[in-house]
């Protein structure tokens, strides 16, 4: 791969040299967030077009072009990912949940679960409350005995 | 949030003119900020208050908000043209921080601030609960422990046979409480060998007659039971659907049709089901138990204590298994609907799935979500079995004490033979249906998930109809003003777009796909309100307008008509179902569709739809143009009316939309320009605006985005030998 550079300038501004172009307010966007997780991480420049895909950032991408990539996906990505579940109770059709994530505690309400929780695959679960903001549970099996418990009497 | 006291706070001698909460950090972890605005700073405070950013508003140019997922964040620009992220929000803030941007940008202009930031409530005042809607009801603070009464509510219109079914129950448990006792009374006096032929058979006589009477009660029971379930089944049937019709249309963009209708279907059946069967079983069963109590303990109550011992017990495990058969059997249900919704899909696109010979896909599909169902089925219902096999345990357990301490006293002579017998009988009376307490939980789980589902529904916002609002014949004039929307709040698709429109004036909307031509037709449509800003009608807010009134003056075409099942005639009557035959004919005729009708068999009483007559794209559409004559709207909306046919019935669809928008203030979007060469006026649209406007003339002479659309479709339709605009 070419020589490239990804760094804030100013901080808020994401921009990128690849050989000898320059792009500024770089956008990271992976292309199938749900069914590839971690994989197919596209770049695109200010107006919105494609300047690559990598297929493994982790293993293709620099590892300081990854540092500072991850940040902005951190930033861009705002799904919390729940990593315990403290309370989850249902009544009158809405489910009333607590959870841990790794972005810390949080609060929120889902309705119809039958729409708004979608099992991306047996294990992965996808919440998204009543203002559309998303929640993962990326592998229920890794939950605690008593999140997992609470998962199967709601959802 | 708009601080409830703009005073309370100052930045460096400045009221505070805004404050708006946020709630993730730089890093994109939940937390709390704030931003406040006054006339010359943009301040931001975490949690403790501390201020983490200040801008003077005079370095700025602009603000804007960046999209993310899950959430957004605000970047304000310097007049250096850097950039300074200042705050990152969840979805829940989203349409607030548009506005906010906004205000800031008015006052980086030198002008005042003017927007609207309401003082949103989140959470319950009462319990501090979130609440499911902003500013909405807390459902648990409301409905609380009032589904049952809600459900009850569904019977008012038949309380006086409810209380005739409810008398009819008392007097059925009474009289079954008399054979037991005649019984008892007979063995004892066999017992003490004082019982002669003489006494046997009156004893039997009364039997007779209360055997006679309680099968008559049963009869009068099971018929009025039958008579008011089909009622309620009915009345909550139509009450959902008239619930569902009168929605939001952003409930339909996001819910899939199968789903809904499994509302209508399964979650009322299940409702009524319980109502009609579950419900009387608890009252008489519940009479009952109560009634054979007092029998017992009139018999001996050391006995009756211990008899009805595992009475508490079988309850207890009733109440602990509830909530997880419940939930298992509201799996059930969600897995039924997915079932649906697969079927529907599919048999809707059946001709794409063949065409693409997906058959066998399909099936894996629909195999997979049936045997999700069966899973769920079979984890319910085992669940369930396991639950009533330890309570059938319980419940034996009652007739074994009785043999052991009753059959004790009998032989102790502290209880007589008939006693004894009487009580062994009360006994299978209770714990009988006691078992079967068990299915009503049952019962109850399913009918309470239905319930909650379809009131879910019945408490969803409704379209606002203006409530005692302006009912007038319009003349058809239509100005947006700074109009902003956008479906995703935080998405603006129409984004601050002024025009006036005359009345009877015919306006083509052009632009790329997306620009927001289609939202700007479902705004004049009133499918859905502008976020901001306003739309007039004859100088009228249009929210002012009653709703019925206003879609009752305006007429759709679509690019793909839609037909109900019906006569050809029906359909174009389907706006004005009073219009005269000969009004249908001219309607008919006017939009170029009367000679095909004359060609079918049965005329205008051809079948369309299903199994009906096969109509083409152009004569559907036809028909459809027909239909908008005759509704005779002041508003027309024509939606790529002519995009999906070939030259000829082009021709012909366009004579019938000279026809129709004669006299009507017409908005049409086409995706061939040169369809639109009969308009007044073109709106050309990007990203969300009114970028150019003028007549087809003007705007070629002005050689702009217009001109440079028709140079592209020209170029375009060469090669693929349509023939150039």
């Amino acid at each position: 791969m070419e020589e490239m550079k990804l760094f804030y300038a100013p901080e808020g501004r994401l921009r990128l040299t690849k050989g000898n172009r320059s792009y500024t307010d770089v956008k990271l966007a992976w292309a199938s967030p749900l069914s590839f997780p971690d994989r197919y991480l596209a770049f695109m420049d200010g107006k919105g077009h494609e300047i690559f895909m990598v297929t493994d950032p982790r293993a293709e991408l620099p590892a300081d072009v990854w540092e500072v990539a991850k940040r902005e996906i951190q930033r861009r990505y705002l799904n919390g990912v729940i990593e315990k579940i403290v309370d989850a109770k249902t009544e009158f059709g809405s489910t009333y949940w607590k959870v841990l994530t790794d972005r810390g505690e949080k609060e929120f309400i889902t309705q119809s679960l039958s729409e708004n929780a979608q099992w991306l695959s047996p294990t992965y679960l996808l919440l998204a409350d009543v203002d559309g903001n998303r929640y993962e549970i990326q592998n229920i099996e890794a939950l605690d005995e008593r999140s997992r418990a609470l998962l199967t009497v709601t959802v | 949030m708009l601080s409830a006291d703009p005073n309370s706070g100052m930045i460096s001698g400045q009221k505070i003119l805004a404050e708006l909460p946020a709630d993730l950090t730089e890093e994109g972890r939940y937390g709390e900020r704030v931003v406040q605005v006054s006339a010359d700073t943009v301040r931001v405070l975490d949690g403790a208050g501390a201020t983490l950013v200040s801008v003077p508003i005079a370095d700025l140019e602009s603000a804007r908000n960046d999209s993310l997922v899950s959430g957004g964040r605000l970047i304000l620009r310097t007049k250096a043209h850097e950039d300074l992220v200042v705050a990152y929000y969840s979805l829940t803030h989203a349409q607030q921080f548009g506005e906010l941007a906004r205000g800031i940008e008015q006052l980086a202009k030198g002008n005042s601030l003017d927007i609207k930031l309401s003082l949103e409530k989140l959470r319950c005042d009462k319990c501090g609960k979130l609440l499911p809607e902003r500013d909405g009801v807390c459902p648990s603070c409301i409905n609380r422990g009032k589904t049952m009464l809600r459900l009850g509510g569904f019977l008012g219109p038949y309380k006086s046979r409810v209380v005739l079914l409810l008398g009819m129950a008392a007097v059925s448990t009474l009289l079954a409480l008399v054979p037991p006792t005649i019984q008892g009374e007979a063995l004892d006096r066999f017992n003490k060998g004082t019982l002669t032929t003489e006494q046997l058979y009156p004893f039997i006589g009364l039997w007779v007659v209360v055997l006679v009477a309680m099968a008559v009660f049963q009869i009068l029971n099971g018929r009025l039971m039958t008579f008011l379930g089909a009622h309620l089944a009915s009345d909550l049937r139509t009450t959902t659907y008239r619930a569902i019709e009168h929605l939001q249309m952003t409930y339909f963009d996001k819910k899939p049709v199968g789903a809904i209708a499994s509302r209508v279907t399964q979650d009322t059946d299940r409702v009524w089901f319980f109502l009609v069967d579950g419900l009387p079983f608890i009252i008489i069963n519940g009479m009952m138990l109560l009634a054979v109590a007092v029998m017992i303990f009139s018999v001996n109550w050391m006995l009756a204590i211990a008899v009805l011992m595992p009475i508490p017990l079988v309850a207890l495990i009733s109440m602990k298994v509830w909530r997880r058969i419940s939930n298992l059997f509201f799996r059930v249900s969600q897995k039924m609907a997915r079932v649906h919704m697969h079927l529907n899909e599919s048999l809707m696109g059946i001709r794409v799935v063949k065409a693409f010979a997906k058959e066998d896909d399909e099936f894996v599909r629909f195999e997979t979500r049936s045997q999700e169902l069966r899973n769920a089925h079979v984890r319910a219902d085992q669940t369930w079995h396991t639950a009533f096999g330890v309570m059938t345990l319980c419940v034996t357990l009652g007739t074994v004490i009785h043999w052991a301490i009753g059959g004790t006293m009998m032989l102790n002579n502290q209880l007589s033979l008939g006693d004894f017998y009487r009580v062994q009988m009360y006994l299978g009376m209770v714990y009988g249906p006691l078992q079967w307490f068990a299915s009503v939980n049952n019962w109850f789980s399913r009918a309470m998930a239905g319930a909650e589902r379809i009131f879910e529904i019945l408490d969803m916002t409704s379209e606002p109809t203006g409530v005692g609002a302006i009912e007038k014949k319009i003349e058809g004039r239509v100005e947006f003003r700074d109009v902003r929307f956008g479906y995703d709040k935080s998405n603006p698709v129409i984004n601050g777009v002024s025009f006036d429109v005359k009345p009877g004036e015919m306006i083509g909307l052009v632009g790329h796909s997306g620009a927001g031509k289609s939202t700007t037709i479902n705004l004049v449509s009133r499918f859905y309100e502008p976020d901001q800003g306003q739309i007039m009608i004859d100088g009228v807010d249009y929210r002012d307008l009653d709703l019925r009134s206003y879609r009752n003056q305006i007429g759709i075409v679509l690019q793909e008509p839609f037909l109900f099942a019906g006569t050809i005639a029906e359909n174009i009557k389907y706006g004005n179902p009073d219009a005269t035959f000969e009004e249908v004919v001219a309607a008919a005729r006017a939009a170029n569709a009367h000679d095909f009708i004359l060609d079918k068999s049965d005329g205008y009483d051809t079948v369309v739809g299903e199994r009906g007559a096969k109509l083409s794209g152009g004569q559907k559409q036809r028909i459809s143009i027909a239909r908008a004559i005759l509704h005779d709207p002041k508003i027309l909306i024509l939606d790529e009316a002519t995009s999906s046919v070939d030259v000829e019935t082009e021709r012909k669809i366009q004579e019938a939309i000279l026809n129709l928008v004669k006299g009507r203030t017409t908005f049409a979007i086409a995706h061939r320009l040169s369809t639109l060469r009969n308009a007044d006026r073109l709106f050309v649209m990007d990203r969300g605006k009114v970028v150019e406007e003028g007549t087809h003339e003007e705007l070629m002479e002005k050689k702009g985005k217009f001109y440079d659309l028709v140079q592209t479709q020209s170029a375009v339709n060469e090669i693929i030998g349509i023939g150039a605009v």
